[in-house]
């Protein structure tokens, strides 16, 4: 599947060396201008899995419309712009290099934290969770399109409490049968609730989010089938630092969530099924197995290894300010603005005191995920910090902005 | 300050590539001999799904950056969509007005650019003082619900790795072009790419059109004139000057006007929407010309407006929701309220304007009845003698323009009722009875519009065809009638 290639021909215009370079197989070069390509992948590496899913979106055909379905091992996903310190308790992320006493790990392991592309609010990926993207021609693009597509697929598999929600989320209404609907109708089950009952929350089994580009709009969605992590999902996506945090840029709405309590194979099958149905390819739609030897090809890797890094993952968040004054713990007003993740101004001032500190020039533009120790830094950035107090704000900071493991 | 970090190493390479490699082409020399110089903000536009504004994520051009038309601007995020946004103009980009972070407002200016290919009135419109800003900008929803197809722009590393698309689009360019640079001398060069876009939408050759810019260029109006005369489907659309004759007049609104303002302002808020029900009122016209037969006199004889009323009360009694009355004075608690009389607001039409007095208690009235009412009412509008007492207090509005005209209408509710009837004219047309065999029936459109925060699309169809059920077989009415 995978060829040797001659010298790169890239090099014109660029200082690069003539690196021979393997890439795709012309078949799977030709694949990806065909109408209709359905692909499943074989790696649990969300980054790979991510990457695969840009590069599709970026080369892709722009009349194709395409199948991608994956699986990730246990992590966070955080939408383009979102702020990973507000959105995910970073220190349960990595719990062997933490020396937190009070943070006990639910058990997971390492759970890795991936900023996706696309817009959008938090979720957690594990196995019993599969994720469907579609990717399509603007002018067929609507939000609802797909998140009905795989409601149908629900359906067929007896899911009859399925239905897309006005958020064009995939939810499962709860409570006693009410009334008989259009089946046909996948915004409407026969257990949605109307106003003058008393009301019970649907469960929420698939976000969605998107991203659209002149070309080309891709949708994708999670999908809850059976995750044995849904009571500790809460705790990963609760951040300790979220009430001391102000921010820009998009945050989660959360909702209760559920399992759909399907097996894997079952609905990849029922969505393969209703997109090859919703999109007939004339030679039928064959299920093209994408693994980790796409990262021998170039474009993939570039993209895996943005998405891996950690300038992609903190240095992407927007503008946000982190401040002690809300927590009546401290016995010192701090507040920092961080932008592009990294410092760009603070102050420090003792409560019931007067002065005010001004943050060291030098301190400015130290990347937030970069910090190994808060105490040493929080002495670096702020003259006339004793030890005693050093050492409890630098608690809190700790606390609230978890030191990143080495990777 | 820390150092500057590339927002995406991997796509502002190739993007920089790609235009440095596009200005080295001679084909761009064409465009500067003859540039408009014009710098105009370009707007950003609406993205749908109600969105007022979002947050701009990274940009990939600076002030002083030449762009070309569908180069990428920037990335915006909204809620769950992250969305590039693409130039529609060839140009500099002179000023950009939002920083990353900052929340990009809709319909507002997005960034400056000094546009350096001739713009059509349809770009113009995406420009600020180039009129509403409902026109502004379809870059971005050019990719939501795209006008049509675009020459296909390849990305990436110098489109060596990508596959040319194998599916074609009807009404696109045969061989899709790969880079510009091929196209520098042929006819591409005799018109913008909006003017060339024009000539695929419409399906001409642009060979075929005569060019009447600089240059022997094709303009817009160039293939429009084209098109009008090939296909001969419309005379040519030259209004001779008119003499301005007739001079702009400032008039105060009447009373009639004034009220309708007030109240359909109001509508406004109402989420409407149309359910039509075409329903067959031969056996209808039938029943009354036989009964017309015997009417005493010719202003006792019956139109068909007393039996809609009558079908309508009756089909009420199983479909109350369509009678209640909404009362949303506070936002928080909306009130709804089932009403037991079915008033019913009659729309006429009289010389002083629309006026809509009320026939109260139709449920209790008798055909005969609503007949009397409607005639007494229509007189005293007539006459201008309709009393504050014959108005107000409807549950429910039945508009009839059949006397105008009209086929399918939409008419608008009126606070606090939740649903309203349009009728129109009556006509014949052709149809199949049981047997097969091709018969006349008298058609009459009925238009249903509700309130959708209260009344569902399949509750208003139900009761509609109700409605006609009774029309049809008129009988039916008998059995129901209290």
């Amino acid at each position: 599947m995978i060829t040797l290639n001659r010298a790169c021909r890239r090099a014109r215009g660029c200082q690069q060396l003539l690196i021979a370079h393997r890439r795709l197989s012309q078949s799977a070069l030709d694949r990806l201008a065909q109408p209709v390509q359905s692909y499943i992948s074989t790696s649990r590496d969300p980054y790979l899995n991510l990457s695969v899913e840009h590069y599709l979106l970026q080369k892709s055909a722009p009349e194709s419309t395409i199948l991608l379905l994956y699986v990730n091992r246990p992590s966070i996903v955080i939408g383009r712009n979102q702020n990973p310190w507000l959105e995910v308790n970073l220190a349960l992320l990595n719990p062997s290099q933490q020396s937190q006493p009070e943070t006990e790990s639910p058990g997971l392991g390492n759970v890795d934290l991936v900023r996706r592309r696309s817009g959008g609010g938090t979720v957690f990926h594990d196995e019993g969770n599969v994720n469907w993207t579609v990717i399509c021609p603007p002018k067929a693009f609507t939000r609802d399109k797909h998140a009905e597509m795989v409601v149908r697929a629900l359906r067929s598999c007896g899911v009859e409490r399925s239905r897309v929600n006005e958020r064009h989320d995939i939810v499962l209404d709860q409570g006693e049968r009410i009334a008989d609907v259009d089946l046909d109708n996948t915004h409407i089950t026969p257990y949605t609730r109307h106003a003058g009952l008393p009301e019970i929350r649907p469960l929420k089994v698939s976000g969605s989010a998107y991203k659209l580009t002149r070309q080309r709009a891709l949708h994708h969605g999670t999908c809850l089938l059976s995750s044995p992590n849904l009571n500790i999902i809460p705790d990963y996506l609760h951040s300790p630092a979220k009430p001391h945090i102000t921010a820009r840029g998009v945050e989660s709405v959360s909702s209760p969530v559920g399992n759909i309590l399907l097996s894997n194979e079952h609905f990849i099958d029922a969505v393969r099924s209703k997109f090859s149905g919703k999109y007939r390819s004339p030679e039928g739609t064959e299920h093209i197995e994408v693994g980790e030897d796409w990262l021998d090809h170039e474009p993939v890797r570039q993209g895996y290894e943005e998405l891996k890094s950690r300038e992609w993952t903190f240095l992407q968040t927007p503008q946000f300010t982190i401040s002690t004054s809300a927590d009546p713990s401290c016995t010192t007003d701090v507040e920092l603005t961080v932008r592009n993740g990294a410092i760009s101004g603070g102050h420090l001032r003792h409560r019931g005191g007067a002065v005010i500190v001004e943050l060291n020039a030098h301190s400015i533009g130290q990347r937030v995920h970069n910090i190994t120790s808060w105490p040493e830094t929080l002495s670096q950035m702020f003259t006339g910090v004793d030890c005693a107090e050093g050492r409890r704000l630098g608690a809190w900071f700790e606390r609230m902005l978890p030191v990143q493991a080495r990777t | 300050m820390g150092t500057i970090v590339p927002r995406s190493l991997y796509l502002t390479a190739s993007t920089r590539l790609q235009t440095q490699l596009l200005q080295s082409i001679p084909y761009r020399s064409l465009h500067t001999t003859h540039h408009l110089n014009i710098v105009k903000p370009f707007l950003l536009a609406d993205i749908g799904e109600g969105i007022t504004e979002c947050q701009l994520i990274q940009w990939f051009v600076q002030p002083g950056a030449r762009v070309e038309q569908f180069d990428k601007l920037c990335e915006v995020q909204s809620d769950k969509a992250s969305v590039e946004i693409t130039s529609p103009f060839d140009g500099v980009i002179k000023k950009l007005h939002y920083d990353p972070d900052d929340m990009a407002i809709t319909g507002k200016p997005l960034v400056d650019i000094d546009i350096q290919s001739e713009i059509t009135e349809e770009d113009e419109a995406k420009l600020a003082g180039g009129g509403d800003e409902e026109g502004a900008g379809s870059a971005v929803r050019g990719v939501e619900e795209s006008i049509g197809e675009r020459e296909i722009r390849v990305e990436g590393a110098a489109g060596v790795d990508v596959a040319e698309p194998a599916v074609k689009n009807p009404g696109s360019q045969p061989q899709p072009e790969r880079r510009r640079s091929s196209g520098k001398q042929d006819h591409s060069s005799l018109a913008t790419p909006a003017v060339r876009h024009l000539t695929k939408e419409m399906k001409v050759a642009i060979t075929d059109v005569r060019g009447t810019g600089k240059d022997g260029r094709v303009l817009k109006e160039d293939v429009h004139r084209h098109v009008a005369q090939s296909t001969q489907q419309q005379p040519t659309v030259h209004t001779p000057m008119q003499k301005a004759r007739e001079v702009n007049r400032k008039v105060p609104l009447t009373p009639v006007q004034t009220q309708m303002l007030k109240m359909m302002t109001r509508s406004l808020n109402i989420p409407h929407f149309l359910y039509t029900c075409a329903t067959d009122v031969s056996s209808l016209t039938a029943l009354r010309k036989t009964l017309n037969i015997s009417a005493s006199s010719p202003d006792q004889r019956l139109t068909q407006l007393p039996f809609i009323l009558k079908a309508v009360s009756l089909a009420f009694q199983h479909h109350p929701l369509l009678n209640s009355s909404l009362d949303s004075t506070d936002p928080a608690k909306p009130q709804l309220m089932y009403k037991s009389a079915h008033n019913f607001g009659v729309a006429i039409d009289t010389p002083s304007g629309l006026l809509v007095p009320v026939i109260r208690n139709v449920q209790d009235l008798s055909i005969g009845d609503i007949a009397a009412q409607l005639r007494q009412l229509s007189e005293k509008a007539r006459d201008n003698k309709l009393a504050p007492s014959d108005f107000g207090g409807a549950s429910f509005t039945i508009s009839n323009i059949g006397n105008i005209g009209g086929g399918v209408v939409s008419p608008v509710i009126s606070e606090p009722q939740v649903a309203i009837l349009g009728i129109g004219r009556s006509k014949i047309v052709p149809a199949f009875n049981e047997q097969g065999d091709l018969i006349k029936v008298e058609e009459l459109v009925f238009s249903w519009s509700a309130d959708h925060r209260i009344v569902d699309g399949a509750e208003c169809a139900r009761c509609a065809e109700r409605v006609k059920k009774l029309l049809e077989e008129p009988g039916k009415m008998m059995v129901e009638m209290r």
